[in-house]
């Protein structure tokens, strides 16, 4: 039992994604929201007769994409952290919201690893560990792709010697 | 007869040649008739030739399935071969094997035939026999399910067991089968206040408002008249039958389903099993291994929690949806208890939940207001494009708000989470009272999900992950120290490593 001294308090985990998660979060979240923008601004200027307030909510939304595109990969890099622990696999997500994700490596059925196009001009991998059920896939984003190679291999090691169907 | 272990493969019951013809013209009735028509109106010569083809098709595609499909046991596995042209072998470890699900269709019982189903624990993935005649459809469901059952046997630790042969032979006697729950007619009260049924109501309504268009008298002239003559004497009396009417078809509705749906239910404990048997036409017989059971879920939806009923279902692992329906709507005592002998201790069901305190409240007030709130901007919107009267959209917002404030109590008052010493109790819905308990072995992951607004006062949604049911398990709007007592207590060690004590 941990609830002996004080209120139990769930400790971040123990290590951070790769520092190049940064750009990589700010160039794929440029991108999106470049296409936004352009979009919303050729539609305005194309057609005739808009009235003068949708010109400020296209200006809103241009603002709010500088705000989303310099802010969000600075705040998502100090909330994202992660740990695979002997037993558990923990993880810390999200920049408005957050979620943390725990999962017994003993329940662990597929261990699968992804690397984007753009993840890989980065040098990035992302882990995603699935249990037996749909609500619980946990997917460490944005790793150093030698880590991730690394965290793999060791996570199938233990799935390997772990016995039963996982349910 | 079934085939048993080491015989050769078996075709399914001869009766399948009637059946699949049936079938097989009652899908094609309406091109054959359609080609008939199309041929005789352009030749009648032709009709000695295309009369024995039309009934001779049905009856030869029907028997392929026949003449094609074997299936046969051995000492480990049952397997099913079938195809013509693509042959395919589905096989099932006999270990593996989690539910025997029978069904017969009205057209299956009047042949004396049942559509078997092996689910064998991976979802979708089913064996499908159809069909063997009842007798060895019981009998094949029997022999499965009892072999599971004498699994253990095997195993050496029990074969010093006194009572137990030397050489295994004959079979260990199984314990009879213990009646959990049966049909009560008196039950047949709680039907109209289920609302499940109302859908096919509504579709019924739509058919006849299409049907109502075209008669003759409905056009604009009789319109007016009659709305003058209801307008000058019987506004009431209309409103009256109408609504009189609306009520009876709706009960007859609901208790005609009732009946056609529950007839002949019973709920028995066999083999370490779960079987479940009901219908009237379509008879369904579903049977979940108990050892997949990971927990219940007790619904006690508004209007039946006004007469005291509820709903019981089981959740399950490797069942095709996961969560089983297993009792009709019946008092809510006959619910917790079957509840209770499902899970085998009547705590969780019982006990009184944490409430989750003012900050949850606020939370579930909000939820619901700001739902409302949008409603009301959208309606003075239109009220302002269609220039109808503000008092209007005053009356409907502070109805809106009205609303939602109960709703949001409401869904306060249901919310809850409790720990026994092997389940886990979350206390959900808004206006459903619905009581979900899961065994914390079921557990596999936590997830901690909060929002921007649950994190600036401090609380948080947990979710237990499992295989169960709808894999998820939702404790909403719980203080984050809380749920993470929770979560360590309930899945003890496994957050150990995670959670320190802030002073």
């Amino acid at each position: 039992m941990s609830d002996s001294g004080g209120t139990p308090v769930l400790r971040a985990p123990g290590h951070q994604v790769s520092p190049r998660a940064i750009p990589f979060w700010t160039v794929s979240a440029l991108v999106g929201d470049a296409l936004l923008v352009i979009a919303a601004t050729l539609a305005y200027v194309l057609v005739p007769d808009a009235p003068g307030w949708v010109g400020l909510v296209v200006l809103l939304l241009g603002v709010l994409a500088v705000v989303h595109v310099l802010v969000m990969p600075r705040i998502r890099f100090r909330v994202h952290r992660w740990e695979v622990s002997d037993t558990a696999v923990h993880t810390r997500e999200g920049w408005i919201g957050r979620q943390s994700r725990i999962a017994p490596i003993s329940r662990v059925q597929t261990v699968d690893s992804r690397q984007g196009a753009l993840m890989r001009l980065f040098g990035l991998a992302s882990i995603t560990v699935t249990t037996a059920s749909a609500a619980g896939p946990i997917t460490i984003d944005c790793l150093d792709a030698e880590v991730a190679r690394e965290v793999v291999a060791r996570l199938t090691a233990i799935t390997a010697v772990t016995e039963g169907d996982a349910t | 007869m079934i085939p048993v272990p080491g015989d050769g493969w078996v075709r399914l019951s001869p009766r399948k040649l009637l059946l699949d013809p049936v079938k097989a013209i009652g899908q094609a009735l309406v091109p054959v008739v359609v080609a008939l028509v199309g041929v005789s109106q352009s030749d009648m010569r032709w009709w000695p030739y295309f009369l024995p083809l039309a009934i001779l098709a049905p009856l030869a595609l029907g028997a392929i399935p026949w003449l094609t499909t074997h299936y046969r046991l051995t000492e480990a596995q049952i397997q099913v071969r079938s195809g013509l042209l693509n042959k395919t072998t589905s096989t099932a470890p006999l270990d593996r094997v989690r539910s025997v699900d029978l069904e017969a269709s009205l057209l299956h019982r009047v042949l004396g035939l049942q559509k078997v189903q092996v689910g064998t624990g991976v979802d979708d993935d089913r064996i499908t026999l159809d069909a063997l005649a009842a007798a060895d459809a019981q009998a094949l469901r029997t022999t499965l399910l009892r072999r599971r059952a004498t699994q253990p046997a095997g195993d050496p630790a029990l074969a010093t067991h006194p009572s137990e042969p030397l050489d295994g032979l004959p079979p260990t006697p199984q314990p009879a089968p213990v009646l959990l729950a049966r049909i009560d007619w008196s039950w047949l009260r709680f039907a109209p206040f289920s609302l499940s049924r109302l859908v096919i109501l509504a579709g019924a309504l739509g058919v006849f408002s299409q049907f109502a268009d075209n008669l003759p008298i409905w056009n604009e002239e009789t319109a007016t008249s009659v709305w003058h003559w209801v307008n000058r004497f019987a506004v009431v009396a209309v409103v009256a039958v109408l609504s009189l009417g609306a009520l009876v078809s709706w009960v007859v509705v609901a208790v005609g389903g009732y009946v056609v749906q529950w007839w002949n239910f019973l709920l028995v404990r066999e083999h370490g099993s779960l079987h479940l048997t009901h219908g009237l036409f379509t008879t369904r017989s579903i049977t979940v291994e108990e050892a997949k059971v990971r927990g219940v879920r007790l619904t006690e939806p508004a209007l039946l929690r006004v007469v005291g009923g509820a709903e019981l279902a089981t959740l399950a692992t490797g069942v095709e949806d996961g969560v089983t329906q297993v009792l009709p709507p019946c008092p809510r005592d006959v619910a917790v208890g079957v509840g209770g002998a499902v899970l085998e201790s009547s705590g969780p069901l019982t006990f009184p939940l944490v409430e989750h305190g003012p900050r949850a409240r606020r939370r579930a007030w909000f939820r619901q207001l700001r739902g409302a709130l949008v409603m009301a901007v959208v309606a003075a919107v239109a009220a302002w494009w269609f220039d109808v009267s503000w008092a209007w959209v005053a009356a409907l917002a502070v109805a809106l708000l009205v609303v939602a404030a109960l709703v949001g109590e409401a869904a306060y008052r249901h919310l809850g989470h409790t720990l026994t010493d092997r389940h886990l109790v979350a206390g959900s819905g808004e206006l459903a009272r619905v009581r979900t308990v899961l065994e914390t072995d079921g557990i596999i992951g936590w997830v901690f999900a909060q929002s921007w607004w649950q994190r600036r006062i401090g609380l948080t949604d947990l979710v237990a992950t499992t295989a169960a049911g709808d894999e998820r398990v939702l404790v909403r709007d719980v203080r984050l120290d809380v749920a993470v007592a929770l979560a360590d207590r309930a899945t003890p060690g496994l957050l150990t490593p995670f959670v320190e004590a802030a002073s």
